[in-house]
């Protein structure tokens, strides 16, 4: 594994193990959408359910990667401006213990336009930042920036995507840090996965090059569909299903506790 | 220097240090460029990078691009001296590259027709494309008719409507047009819906990029097809008048026409080069697209350039009466350029531009693009600072048939009567 130091909020869990930690699961949720007051709901019911980590997505006005559920969910939070910089200063404000460990999701140019380092200094400083996962920024293009991120102990996320030719893959898992995004499906996010075989061998074969753990996201749109991928994978990314529900707290409670639930039963190969 | 800056520095240095032809391996133009997309379309950019390469070292490539240029685009275009226009401003002579008289009625159809050849090549069998003031989207419709491709074109749904004559054009030629209803509803937004598509589609399908623009190696593929507009030009004159022109001038959206006609002069040390930009309404946010004028360094779309953004990192919505100009981001190669002082821009606003459109059509008898409108416009301006005997050469990147319905609406609201 990598010689990273590692930050505070990565400190408070234990390293993944796989075949000994549980599966994780690792919702997503776009900040400040339709408030940070209820986002802060959120991560602090996702603490105390014990998730492997949340992706916390920024808002970003121009989000390629996504689909229509994620970009209306964009909208609504940037109409109050929720902003990179400002979402660390909050995110320093929270009690440590109500918030799981955070990898902020957004795209590449919000930590360019705060500069990386700037970026990495403060989500450093506030303690709660384990990683970030940029969808934009490419295998080659963060070659400039791995170094940086890992000097401040955040955790830079690899995508692997169905197009990877295998020895793509084997490089791009060598340079990752903290998890490994599979991405199962070709598009963008909020389309609805199948669970082919070639899905089943790519994770198997990632696993086999990375202790860190393997996740598969895109297109997650059942809790029992997340219950099945836990069977093969380390872990599971659900976006837009719970996306959807952010604007009632009481229904995205509910669909995020089905996940968990059913999370729970999954009964992974060894 | 911090440890980021030291990373850019390095680009900038490998520049200098000059590979002699740039973008180096990377796609980077000095800081700007590189390949700033998903993991799901990287390995598309590799194949496409690899088989333009390949495709532009065989011989027998370069003559099907230029012989369909010739036979079905109608290439050469011709150099035409604009002398009524000219002696009207009462300063240097202006000269008009006659893009406007490519099929199809602009540059655009080069680009399609050199991509679209190379997605045969590549067994793709299916094209896709964003446009803007709709000139490439007709131009995409128009090779895919004639190549046996089908066809899905992104286009924001502002420009649908001020575009309907394109829309209709696109239609006939078999293309189904999908208007695009976010952000600003322009060109932007068409480019992010086109992206969205090619990542579910990028087995059997070539994204068809119209601009020197995207992530690499979309600016140096369309710089390589565009660059025919400054190589004829450069002969053109050499024959014509037995020397170069004093001044180049082009607008600017994503820049493929002014890359194109700049690209084979660049060397040419006494030929000064201008970029115009949409000055829109005012430089002030939301109201413009003048990239260099308000817009600083960031990354949108697959490459690191000029771009107009909020103090957050948020992308700008751009303002200008042209749609093909009306866009928040300019092409690498030409922010690599301008930083290194070998091209100057300036902005032309939608009055201005609208008046030169006037001009030149009272007095050549050729209706301008609204785009090229903005080109012309500084044209003149700078005509009349400039000797009469030097020559200033414009690139009239397309005809303005399809902006006569928007300039009518336009002058009907103001009052105007023609």
């Amino acid at each position: 594994m990598s010689a990273i130091v590692p930050n505070r909020s990565s400190m408070d869990k234990k390293p993944f193990r796989r075949g000994v930690s549980p599966p994780a699961l690792i919702p997503y949720l776009v900040a400040g959408d339709p408030d940070l007051e209820t986002t802060r709901r959120y991560l602090r019911l996702a603490a105390s359910a014990g998730v492997f980590a949340v992706e916390l997505g920024v808002p970003f006005s121009d989000p390629t990667a996504d689909g229509p559920v994620i970009q209306e969910a964009a909208r609504r939070s940037l109409r109050h401006e929720t902003a990179l910089s400002e979402l660390l200063d909050w995110l320093g404000t929270i009690p440590p213990e109500e918030l799981p460990p955070l990898y902020l999701m957004t795209y590449f140019n919000l930590f360019h336009h705060m500069g990386v380092e700037s970026f990495c200094k403060k989500a450093r400083a506030t303690g709660r930042v384990a990683g970030v996962v940029i969808p934009d920024l490419s295998f080659e293009d963060s070659r400039d920036y791995r170094p940086l991120f890992r000097s401040f102990g955040i955790n830079l996320v690899g995508f692997v995507s169905p197009t990877t030719p295998v020895d793509r893959a084997r490089r791009i898992v060598r340079e990752a840090r903290g998890f490994v995004y599979y991405v199962g499906l070709m598009g963008t996010t909020g389309a609805s996965l199948s669970i082919t075989p070639a899905v089943r061998d790519m994770v198997g074969q990632l696993k086999q090059w990375t202790a860190l753990p393997v996740c598969l996201g895109f297109g997650v749109n059942e809790p029992r569909m997340a219950r099945e991928i836990l069977g093969f994978a380390d872990g599971v990314i659900v976006g837009s299903r719970l996306v959807r529900e952010e604007e009632d707290p009481g229904l995205w409670e509910k669909t995020f506790l089905e996940f968990v639930a059913e999370c729970r039963k999954a009964e992974p190969e060894r | 220097m911090s440890r980021e800056s030291a990373a850019i520095e390095k680009h900038k240095e490998a520049s200098r240090k000059g590979s002699p032809s740039l973008p180096d391996y990377r796609g980077y133009f000095g800081e700007f460029g590189g390949r700033f997309v998903s993991e799901t379309l990287m390995p598309a950019l590799l194949e496409l990078e690899e088989a333009f390469r390949l495709a532009w070292k065989d011989s027998s490539f370069r003559k099907e691009f230029y012989g369909m240029l010739a036979e079905y685009s109608g290439r050469p275009t011709p150099l035409y001296l604009a002398e009524s226009l000219s002696r009207e401003m009462g300063g240097a002579k202006i000269w008009l590259k006659r893009e406007d008289l490519n099929h199809t009625g602009a540059h655009k159809i080069t680009n399609a027709v050199g991509q679209a050849l190379l997605a045969r090549r590549m067994g793709k069998r299916r094209l896709i494309a964003e446009t803007g003031a709709g000139q490439h989207g007709v131009a995409t419709a128009t090779v895919a008719a004639k190549l046996g491709f089908s066809c899905q074109i992104y286009m924001g749904s502002e420009d649908v409507r001020r575009q309907a004559l394109n829309v209709f054009r696109m239609k006939l030629l078999g293309a189904t047009v999908s208007p695009v209803d976010l952000g600003g509803r322009t060109l932007k937004d068409a480019i992010s819906e086109a992206l969205r598509d090619w990542s579910r589609t990028v087995g059997e399908t070539h994204y068809l990029l119209g601009t020197a623009f995207g992530p690499h190696p979309f600016p140096l593929m369309v710089r390589t097809f565009q660059s025919v507009i400054g190589q004829e030009a450069r002969r053109q004159f050499l024959r014509r008048v037995g020397a170069l022109p004093e001044a180049l001038v082009a607008c600017v959206g994503g820049g493929s026409n002014a890359i194109g006609l700049f690209h084979p002069f660049v060397k040419d040390a006494g030929v000064r080069m201008y970029g115009v930009e949409a000055g829109g309404i005012s430089i002030s946010p939301g109201l413009h697209a003048a990239r260099f004028a308000g817009g600083s360094v960031g990354v949108l779309q697959g490459t690191r350039t000029y771009v107009l953004q909020n103090p957050d990192g948020q992308i700008e919505n751009t303002h200008s009466v042209s749609a093909g100009l009306d866009y928040s981001a300019v092409g690498p190669e030409l922010a690599y350029y301008r930083n290194a002082g070998r091209i100057v821009f300036d902005s032309v606003g939608d009055e201005e531009a609208l008046e030169a459109f006037r001009t030149l059509s009272r007095t050549e008898g050729i209706i301008p693009a609204l785009e090229s409108s903005h080109a012309v416009a500084y044209a003149l301006r700078l005509a009349r600072t400039l000797p009469r005997d030097s020559n200033i050469l414009v690139n009239l990147s397309g005809r303005g048939d399809k902006d006569v319905m928007e300039v009518s609406r336009i002058l009907e609201e103001k009052g105007e009567r023609l």
